[in-house]
């Protein structure tokens, strides 16, 4: 996904914002990362360029 | 040679063409696009020369067909995890009046099934959708006569909106309209 995309997120559980960490990044977009949201605890993934935001378990610990 | 489009995912039929012939029609430039449920991104792909296009599906096959053709792509049930107001949005939805025993478990499976009227998704839609609509803006919205037109149209009536039909096509034994929904002044 493109950095553009990220404003237009949100968590699909409780709407609120999403904080973006990269773990890799090419000229054109972020291949793998998270999406995280701390009012829920909850990471999705961004993989293969592809961000998921289906609810899902929160983070452990 | 590109890759054949994966078993699981709709490939592009009647329904589609119509809905993606009236969107380029009814897309002004620039304007935000949400494409629902984009499947192989063929409308997402095409409206995205005009305008800015975001899609979304809910089917991990989906979303790697429509990435793979070049669509900004999110893997979402409807519309859940996007919370921005767009202009435009366009949904060509599961439709086919589906009963429990004809059911299977894959994911074109559940492109098509609209439950047992055929409405379960486009009511959940046409409940939710306010939320991530400009003040100002249109649904692109495919109908059947296999779902009933009229119960679909009563559906957004309910929810504050109006419909009208801008498209027709007779395709074998059903019928397929592209509605353009907007909110009811002073709703």
């Amino acid at each position: 996904m493109k950095r553009s995309l990220l404003p237009i997120l949100c968590c699909p559980v409780c709407k609120g914002d999403l904080e973006l960490r990269v773990a890799r990044e090419n000229e054109e977009e972020i291949v793998e990362g998270t999406l995280e949201c701390r009012a829920c605890n909850v990471s999705y993934p961004i993989e293969e360029g592809i961000p998921d935001l289906l609810p899902r378990e929160p983070d452990k610990g | 040679m590109t890759a054949p489009l994966h078993p699981e995912v709709y490939a592009p039929e009647a329904d589609t063409y119509l809905l993606c012939e009236t969107a380029l029609n009814e897309c002004r430039p620039g304007e935000r696009v949400l494409e629902v449920g984009t499947g192989s991104g063929y409308i997402a792909s095409h409206l995205q020369a005009r305008a800015q296009v975001v899609a979304t599906d809910i089917s991990p096959h989906a979303v790697r067909e429509a990435y793979r053709a070049g669509v900004a792509v999110v893997r979402t049930d409807l519309f859940a995890g996007i919370c921005a107001p767009f202009d435009l949005v366009v949904f060509n939805p599961p439709y086919l009046p589906t009963r429990e025993d004809e059911r299977l478990d894959d994911w074109l499976e559940y492109a098509l099934d609209g439950g047992e009227d055929g409405r379960m998704v486009i009511q959940r839609f046409s409940r939710e959708v306010g939320r991530i609509l400009d003040q100002d803006g249109r649904i692109l919205l495919l109908v059947s006569s296999l779902t009933g037109l009229p119960e679909v149209i009563g559906l957004f009536e309910k929810e504050g909106f109006h419909s009208e039909i801008i498209e027709k096509r007779t395709v074998f034994d059903e019928d397929l309209y592209v509605l353009r929904i907007t909110r009811r002044p002073g709703t």
